[in-house]
């Protein structure tokens, strides 16, 4: 009993300690714009998400080191929500109520990008989220939500280039059980067709942390062989990615892979290993940023982010982090051209009127109908070759 | 194409699935027979194996085999670690206590997992090679007959252990007869406390053979986990064979059950199995010797 | 901004005896008169929000020690009937344009109909083999929430469930929702503390004692133990329809095992046997889980630390000693001061 006295006092004292320790921040000079980070630092995701808070950091301190924008610095307010709706809606309502903040980017997550987004119209104050927007929420026409990310349309078409420029014409959908994937294989269909590309979307799923999906391709493998697929769409992202093709390998089932922009993080090869040779994909010009094309307007942009990614981290650039250097930098430009009067209004006006702003990751466009900004050619076919991402040109597909 | 078709090859990938199933309800069954207690933090003992050899092989460079069995040594020492920390202050605490205590210790380790390693998922490299082998038309990778060897093997030592020598044996007086364990002079707290230590082993060893199968990440080991304890209580809880028989009929069916519906519920079909178990036959397939005593 | 937990720990209640405490007293009003100057006190909207999920925590937590405390038996499932109701809430004010009021009432209705299906074979048993069965319909019900896309919405659930009016009247400030929710549980306590004063709740009581005792005396322990639980899981369903209309979207991820064990945790650390603990737990959780949010990686492994801490130092709960406990700490400084003048 007596043993246990001190240990009533540390857990009872542990909170109150937080609270003095709060960190705190000054910057000498004019305000800083505060740009509130809702991000899942820890969950599934952390080890992405965490490349989303260093290149942003890592830009903001190069916009400070440069002056800031028009003399005032960005400050980023962070916090985590651990992958948890409940927190991730408490955190953008206290971004949201709190005055200073002008904007809040994140979450990095399909699941919760509904919830912030209703709050984000419901307060008046911007949403930025790392992820591609699906046709559901577009369809709710929300004025301060805005998706940095090759969105569902872009990445199917490009796809359905490669199937053309490969000479495929029938191709199995295999979809996580996701709205993003769903809408993914929806989409590919759809523009399939019109080019004349006969596709299956098959009704087995899986979701995304299955981690065998061998009973599922084991149902899909005489279909496959009666219709004479010429290739399987991955439609999927993360780990579920590679252990399909594994899962595929293992079964001896032999035709191509084709996958959407999720393949290209280094993670997947390693998960995957040798079944990944000859997966082909459109990706962000950050994955392969020594293999662009010399006259491509955004090979600069890209090799700059990835060499400062390198010295700073020690790991070069990748496509997350490169819509989260397009975030800062796309917001920037919004504040500057706010003049001196920046709100929270003129702030989304002003980010509705961008117009062929380059970035990594592409060259963005908004408008009122358009809140995603990117088109099919700022994606790259990539294949995997050799355990590396080789770039691939199909003249006439660029 | 009928769904019967799939069944030979559904059946083998089940079978592979049903002896992880096996091992994680046999590490059940250990420390439960040497202490009345059930340790929800099980599975995260197979996760940890396969993580932290690949943590050893790819992070520290060692050699496979050593790697591997330096990472079975340091998840022994973590079982051992979450008796002494979490189970022993608590050895007087009701069920519920204890229960959410092993809880705790689970939500500890996963996440304290993720924040070393890093969340994303790790994959180890096959044993012997990834080309499948085809017999009579169901193909069959060389790393999933390890996994049915390392799972006979493992019986086989957990048997002579208990059998044979006079710890195991201890251990076995310590769970058929606590008082008579007791009054014998066997402590049975030492025997809870190696009862972790076996039991993290073979978790270990388990999630060692299984990764280069799938992959492990700090969240798998939950769910591996409570399948395990299923299969434990499937096949008739407390005893060894329960186990065994158990994990393979429970990963079978998940399996042959993708073939006739849906595969989102694929998941559901081992927790409606326990449903069903529980409230038609508690004992288990091959009864138990634990029903009807005190503590349960 | 003084951080609520202290005030939440500082419960003089050293009974564990229920009736004593079913009955009303002044402390009621206290803590009644409290809760309802605390925002106006202290207007910060941070204060507000996290109140009003304390407030859900707090519901919850009542209705599952209504079972924990007089059956002792686990239920780590409790998050299904939670979400039961945000789904029941979801689907009828947004597909069936049903005002929030009458959904607030179904959504209790449809989790205590689920519990009374379920309870009536799962009930049976004992120990870990219930704690077991109830993980394993709470894991059932994710799946099927996931997979019925047509029902629920599947893995994106339901979104834009209005918030929550009664007659014109709409609670969109976190102060009015706090109002809300706290009057809702007042509501319930109140009825906790009426039913453990019934003939029924003296049945619970004697069934929370000694099941085989009861039974002698001729009370149909089954049916206890199943009221309790459909009690439990109604509060449930209360406590979701508001979540639902607060966060307007009810989603799968959202009602998992680790809200069961967050709520499992609340009761215990509450104290089995009690009305205000698990109240007072509750508060101090959601809280603590909130500062935590600042430590972001770190803050899930010093959660989890700090509820085994909590455990190997208080098997009985907070609620019934850490005030004894802490008053003893502080004055135990000054009787040493004093000691060690007079050894001298």
């Amino acid at each position: 009993m007596k043993g246990k006295k001190w240990m009533a006092y540390l857990i009872s004292f542990l909170p109150l300690i937080s609270i003095v320790w709060a960190p705190s921040s000054s910057w000498a000079g004019k305000a800083p714009y505060k740009i509130g980070v809702n991000l899942e630092l820890t969950g599934p995701w952390a080890e992405v998400t965490k490349t989303v808070k260093r290149a942003m950091v890592m830009e903001m301190e190069r916009i400070n080191a440069m002056g800031g924008v028009d003399g005032h610095p960005l400050e980023l307010v962070i916090e985590d929500n651990g992958f948890d709706l409940v927190r991730a809606a408490a955190n953008m309502t206290k971004f949201a109520r709190d005055k200073e903040i002008i904007v809040v980017v994140g979450p990095f997550e399909d699941n919760l990008q509904a919830t912030t987004r209703a709050i984000a119209e419901r307060e008046e104050i911007t949403n930025i989220i790392i992820c591609p927007s699906n046709p559901m929420l577009r369809a709710l026409k929300q004025r301060w939500s805005w998706n940095i990310a090759h969105n569902d349309i872009v990445v199917s078409q490009k796809l359905v280039d490669l199937c053309s420029a490969r000479g495929y014409r029938k191709v199995l959908v295999f979809h996580a059980a996701h709205p993003l994937a769903q809408s993914l294989a929806e989409y590919f269909k759809q523009f399939g067709e019109e080019k004349g590309i006969k596709v299956i979307v098959s009704k087995e799923t899986h979701k995304p942390t299955d981690i065998d999906m061998t009973p599922q391709l084991i149902k899909l493998k005489p279909i496959m062989e009666r219709e004479k697929v010429d290739a399987f769409y991955a439609c999927t992202s993360g780990p579920p990615g590679p252990i399909v093709c594994k899962n595929m390998r293992t079964l001896g089932i032999k035709i191509p892979i084709i996958a959407t922009h999720a393949f290209g993080f280094h993670f997947i090869i390693d998960l995957g290993g040798e079944a990944m040779e000859g997966v082909e994909f459109g990706a962000g010009k950050t994955v392969v940023p020594y293999q662009l094309d010399e006259n491509d307007p955004l090979r600069p942009i890209v090799i700059d982010f990835d060499k400062r990614m390198m010295t700073h981290y020690r790991t070069g650039a990748d496509q997350i982090s490169g819509l989260a250097h397009d975030t800062v930098w796309l917001l920037s430009d919004a504040l500057r051209r706010c003049r001196a009067k920046v709100t929270r209004v003129n702030l989304r006006d002003a980010l509705e009127n961008t117009k062929g702003f380059k970035g990594c990751m592409g060259i963005y466009t908004y408008s009122p109908t358009d809140h995603d900004g990117l088109t099919k050619s700022d994606l790259v076919f990539i294949r995997i070759e050799g355990g590396k991402f080789k770039r691939i040109k199909f003249p006439g597909y660029e | 194409m009928t769904p019967w078709a799939h069944i030979p090859q559904l059946a083998f990938s089940g079978i592979t699935m049903g002896a992880i199933y096996a091992l994680v309800g046999l590490g059940f069954v250990t420390i439960a027979r040497a202490s009345q207690i059930i340790n929800f933090a099980q599975g995260e003992f197979v996760m940890l194996g396969g993580m932290i050899t690949f943590f050893l092989l790819k992070g520290v460079g060692l050699p496979y085999p050593l790697a591997a069995l330096l990472a079975v040594l340091l998840v022994v020492i973590i079982g051992f670690l979450v008796h002494i920390m979490v189970v022993y202050p608590l050895r007087k605490a009701s069920v519920p206590i204890l229960l959410i205590a092993t809880l705790g210790a689970s939500i500890f380790i996963s996440n304290t997992t993720a924040l070393v390693f890093g969340t994303l998922p790790k994959a180890l490299p096959a044993f012997w090679g990834n080309q499948p082998l085809q017999i009579r038309g169901i193909f069959v990778t060389p790393q999933s007959l390890f996994v049915l060897g390392a799972t006979f093997l493992l019986l086989i030592s957990l048997y002579l252990l208990s059998h044979r020598t006079v710890t195991g044996k201890a251990m076995e007086a310590s769970s058929t007869d606590p008082l008579g364990a007791d009054l014998s002079g066997i402590s049975r707290n030492l025997m809870a406390f190696l009862a972790f230590g076996v039991s993290a082993g073979m978790g270990a060893i388990a999630g060692i053979f299984i990764t280069p199968i799938f992959y492990t990440s700090y969240h798998a080991g939950t769910l591996v986990g409570l399948k395990g304890f299923i299969a434990a209580v499937l096949g008739g809880w407390g005893k060894n064979s329960g186990a065994i028989l158990g994990g393979l009929v429970l990963g079978t069916v998940e399996s042959l059950s993708v073939a006739f519906i849906p595969s989102g519920y694929k998941d559901a079909v081992a927790f409606v199995i326990l449903l069903l178990i529980l409230n038609f036959r508690p004992k288990g397939i091959l009864g138990s010797p634990f029903i009807d005593s005190r503590r349960w | 901004m003084l951080p609520l937990w202290l005030l939440s720990l500082i419960l003089p209640d050293p009974h564990l005896d229920l009736r004593q405490e079913a009955r009303f007293r002044k402390r009621d009003l206290f803590y009644s008169g409290a809760l309802f100057l605390l925002p106006l006190v202290c207007s910060s909207p941070r204060l507000h929000y996290v109140m009003v999920l304390a407030g859900i925590n707090a519901i919850l937590a009542l209705g599952l020690s209504l079972f924990l405390g007089y059956t002792g038996q686990i239920s780590l499932g409790h998050a299904a009937f939670f979400g039961t109701g945000a789904y029941t809430t979801a689907i009828l004010t947004t597909r069936w344009g049903s005002p929030p009021l009458a959904a607030f009432w179904a959504s209790a209705a449809v989790a205590a109909a689920l519990a009374y299906l379920v309870g009536r074979s799962i009930l049976k048993l004992k120990g870990y083999f219930l704690a077991l069965a109830t993980l394993g319909f709470g894991e059932i019900f994710l799946v099927v929430v996931r997979e019925a896309h047509a029902l629920t919405g599947g893995v994106i659930g339901i979104f834009g469930i209005p918030l929550f009016s009664v007659a014109g009247f709409s609670f969109d400030t976190y102060l009015k929702q706090y109002y809300l929710i706290w009057g809702v549980l007042v509501g319930l306590i109140l009825f906790s503390k009426n039913l453990i004063r019934s003939k029924i709740g003296r049945a619970f009581l004697a069934v929370a004692a000694s099941e085989d005792a009861a039974s002698t005396v001729g009370i149909e322990v089954a049916h206890i133990k199943l009221g309790a639980f459909v009690v439990g899981a109604a509060f449930a369903g209360f406590a979701g329809s508001l979540f639902a209309c607060i966060m307007s979207t009810a989603n799968p991820e959202a009602f998992g095992l680790n809200l069961s064990v967050l709520v499992i945790m609340m009761v215990i650390l509450g104290g089995i046997g009690n009305l205000y603990g698990p109240i007072a737990a509750a508060i101090f959780l959601t809280w603590l889980l909130d500062i935590l949010g600042a430590y972001q990686e770190y803050s899930m492994p010093i959660y989890a630390l700090i509820l085994i801490l909590l455990l190997i130092t208080f098997p009985d709960g907070i609620g019934t000693r850490l005030n004894i406990r802490l008053i003893y700490l502080i004055s135990y400084w000054g009787r040493r001061k004093r000691r060690e003048r007079v050894d001298l």
